[in-house]
């Protein structure tokens, strides 16, 4: 397993145990028993693509079928990539250490706009045709899963097959046609006939895209008999029918989130109109306390982490949310493990929250208001009131905590300077507030730290519609930011805006930019999502070269009739509904979490009846 | 109280876990085998462990402990052993588990197996043999030190093996000296032109300060 060219480059590069494979709860087969053998590929680094639960799900439930191995494959770091080029070494996946263009099925999932090169350079690395149209028989089937498939065009000529929401069905009944397709010797195009057959599952070949002499689409309509106008995602109708998983692959080298993580539910009730996520995940969907309690303690038994987070778009909208921590804390202490909430909110957190999470550690405090004034606040529906943060703030202080970490937004639609100057005064009443508590904890000062990230508009969100900021406006704004801060104990942090730029382009882009990012992949561009590693002014030359204009992308107001790159995509939220929120957002008007009354999005269809018992009060 | 000591096998996949890392996969392992270690009391309870003598990154090693602490009167080492082996990633092996003897601070010197690719190691070898001394920079606490690698290995006798060629060598492995063949690998890197990656290295005895076997 171990050739002496592996050992070699291992010798060469930065912390080799990201490419050894091994680690307890990795799973090996004999593969000469095997049918169907599936390379999940993650577009970046080990210790970001170990992160991921997505993986961890879908590994798990792919290696329950004997006959079927599914193996991870991350980018290799570039001291790595730079190894394997000079040695000739083709990209392995890491449990048989076979080469990944052997296998059946390479899958990739796109988490991010921004790892789309290092796809090209993993499947270079394989020896893989970048486009699916120069793939033939011999060639591994190249699908892809994940939020950025909402609008995956950018990317959809390098695939052969995309999967619109969940995957744990969907990447089954993949799996289950291939092996069938490799029995009966199936040609390439007659399984990819038969695989869009399947709920949620994509072919981009089988569809034509026309534009309009502006650049704006014309029409997208299949060019396959039988092949549907719309593809529709596929969901869990019900998250009890699937246990979350129960072991994981422990990582040996530190892992971004390092620790067991159990999924309470999916979807978010919220509506925050800048979320993707919250539209992409409808409807919201919950686990019974009972399954949460008894996987999370088998996971903590067969990972031996001493930590578990109960993670979700929002874990504490969770309507069971107080009985699982109960039920979890009867063992979690004694078995040295501690619970962590990565999400809470400000409007529904208690002091029995804090108690029940922190029996073993005391963590940081996080919250996201996100705008700066309620004005703005009331734009994006992100339903936050200074009372609430104020009142959670004492809370959190009285228990003990000194640090609070603020996330905002800024480039967000409507946003003017008296909000970015709501920013900072947020962050100044929270540290006023710290000082006029008689009983802060003693003898400390307070730390509030404000996080700001540039908003990108998303496909699939009320603001699809809505340009982004410039560079200039959003460097203006955070100069502004800074001048507003007055005190020590404030600390802003903030990203230059180039790579949200960059992703917003991707974001909303169409096919006619699949040639500039192999242009920029054969350039030198991979690991834009890495500061260190992002080259601007390259990029900037690809879309040259092509005769492309990003900001046709990223600035261009979209209108409310337009045929989006994304309009054959459907993630069960209607059209409709995402106008009319757009038009409550401009009035300045906020939607209640679908919980509390339906607003009419569409993605109860999904679900095939109303998602919520409406006479029950599930919101506390 | 009693002190564990835990004996196990470190290779192939599992010989690029650094030191840093395998006190975390120790520590889980441990804490999944569900035996009954002892905590530290402090303010994060954790789980008593200490390394002896770490091996270098990318080498392979039989013969690695880890000692770590239970309130189990009479433990059934045997039936440690294999709780501790249904739970290791690949290339760990527990080869024994025993109430610790001598401290880690007694060891004196460590057996280690070098397995070369190279044909013209044996060659190389014989030219060393030769040499009045074998000067190289060892990297310490206190910065560069200049050490004589004729003074520890005097001569080393290489074997034909299916790979190439195979010799032992017995160096100090002691807290006031730690001489690892890495350094006779890189020795015979720049005078021999033998590039070091195309020699194995395996660890597979430690001795005492007095030279009988550490237990």
């Amino acid at each position: 397993m171990f050739t002496p060219k592996l050992k070699e480059a291992l010798d060469h590069v930065q912390k080799p145990g990201r490419y050894t494979g091994g680690e307890p709860g990795c799973v090996i087969k004999d593969k000469s028993k095997v049918d169907v053998r599936m390379a999940f590929c993650f577009p970046d680094t080990y210790e970001v693509g170990m992160s991921f639960l997505g993986e961890k799900i879908l590994y798990d439930i792919l290696n329950q079928h004997e006959n079927w191995w599914c193996e991870r494959v991350f980018m290799p770091w570039t001291d790595m990539k730079a190894e394997m080029e000079r040695l000739h070494m083709p990209l392995y996946a890491l449990e048989s250490k076979d080469p990944v263009r052997e296998f059946d099925i390479v899958g990739f999932t796109l988490q991010y706009e921004l790892s789309y090169t290092n796809i090209l350079a993993m499947l270079e690395l394989s020896g893989i045709p970048f486009y699916s149209k120069d793939r033939d028989e011999n060639d591994p089937l190249v699908i892809a899963g994940g939020p950025c498939v909402c609008n995956g065009e950018p990317v959809a000529p390098f695939f052969d097959v995309m999967q619109l929401g969940e995957g744990e069905n969907m990447l089954q009944s993949i799996c289950a046609e291939v092996e069938k397709a490799k029995k009966e010797h199936l040609p390439r195009k007659e399984l990819l006939l038969r695989l869009a057959k399947i709920p949620g599952v994509y072919i981009p070949a089988f569809y034509d895209v026309s534009y309009l002499p502006d650049g704006r689409i014309e029409k997208i309509r299949p060019n396959e008999p039988g092949i549907p106008a719309v593809v529709t995602k596929d969901i869990l109708k019900d998250m009890n029918s699937y246990e979350p998983p129960r072991r994981f692959v422990v990582p040996m080298v530190g892992a971004v989130q390092d620790r067991a993580s159990v999924e309470v539910l999916r979807g978010c009730v919220r509506g925050c109109r800048f979320c993707q996520a919250g539209f992409l995940y409808r409807p919201m969907r919950e686990r019974s306390p009972e399954l949460l309690d008894s996987a999370a303690h088998d996971l903590c038994r067969n990972t031996g982490y001493d930590e578990i987070s109960l993670s979700s778009l929002s874990t504490s909208d969770h309507s069971g949310l107080e009985e699982i921590l109960d039920r979890m804390n009867t063992w979690a202490e004694g078995e040295h493990v501690s619970l962590s909430l990565p999400s809470l909110r400000v409007d529904n957190f208690s002091e029995s929250l804090i108690e029940k999470t922190n029996r073993v550690r005391k963590s940081g405090l996080t919250f996201a208001p996100e705008a700066g004034t309620q004005r703005l606040r009331d734009v994006i529906n992100k339903n936050v009131t200074w009372e609430e943060i104020e009142r959670t703030c004492t809370i959190a202080f009285r228990s003990g905590y000194t640090s609070v970490k603020l996330y905002f937004m800024m480039g967000l639609p409507t946003e003017t300077m008296e909000d970015i100057e709501g920013i900072a005064e947020t962050a100044q009443r929270v540290v006023n507030l710290y000082y006029s508590l008689p009983d802060k904890p003693k003898g400390k000062g307070v730390q509030v730290t404000i996080s700001v990230a540039c908003f990108v508009p998303k496909p699939d969100t009320p603001f699809q519609f809505c340009p982004q900021d410039t560079k200039e406006m959003l460097e203006a704004k955070q100069k502004h930011l800074l001048e507003s801060v007055h005190s020590k104990k404030i600390k802003v942090n903030y990203h230059a805006s180039d790579t949200s730029y960059l992703e917003a382009v991707f974001a909303k882009g169409d096919r006619r930019l699949a040639p500039v990012i192999l242009d920029a992949y054969q350039h030198g561009c991979y690991f834009d999502g890495w500061e260190e590693h992002f080259k601007y002014a390259e990029w900037l030359e690809c879309f040259d070269r092509a005769g492309l204009d990003p900001q046709f992308y990223s600035r261009r107001v979209i209108g409310l009739d337009e045929v989006t790159p994304w309009s054959h995509l459907d993630y069960g939220v209607s059209h409709d509904y995402l106008v009319r929120e757009y038009q409550k957002a401009m009035q300045g008007v906020t939607t209640r979490p679908c919980n509390r009354a339906c607003s009419g999005c569409g993605a109860n269809h999904l679900l095939g009846g109303p998602c919520f018992e409406y006479d029950q009060n599930l919101v506390h | 109280m009693n002190t564990i000591r835990i004996w196990f096998t470190k290779t192939g996949e599992a010989s690029y876990i650094s030191l840093l890392d395998l006190q975390r996969v120790m520590h889980r392992c441990l804490k999944r085998s569900g035996l009954p270690v002892w905590y530290t009391m402090g303010f994060n309870p954790h789980i008593y462990l200490t390394f002896a003598c770490p091996l270098p990154l990318g080498q392979e090693s039989l013969t690695e402990c880890v000692d770590c602490k239970t309130e189990q009167e009479a433990p059934d080492f045997e039936a440690w052993k294999q709780a501790l082996n249904s739970v290791m990633p690949l290339g760990i092996a527990i080869t024994k588990v025993e109430k610790a003897g001598l401290k880690a601070e007694h060891i004196g010197f460590a057996r280690y197996t070098v397995t070369c690719r190279d044909e013209r190691m044996a060659g190389a070898l014989q030219e060393y043999n030769a040499l009045p001394s074998a000067l190289v920079q060892k990297k310490s606490k206190r910065g560069m030190k200049e050490i004589d690698l004729k003074q520890h290995i005097p001569e080393i006798h290489a074997e034909a093996c299916a790979e190439g060629c195979r010799f032992t060598l017995l160096l100090p492995a002691s807290d006031t000296l730690n001489l690892n063949p890495a350094l006779l690998l890189k020795f015979v890197e720049e005078h021999y032109a033998i590039p070091a990656v195309n020699s194995d290295v395996l660890r597979t005895e430690f001795l005492a300060k007095n030279g009988e076997k550490f237990c």
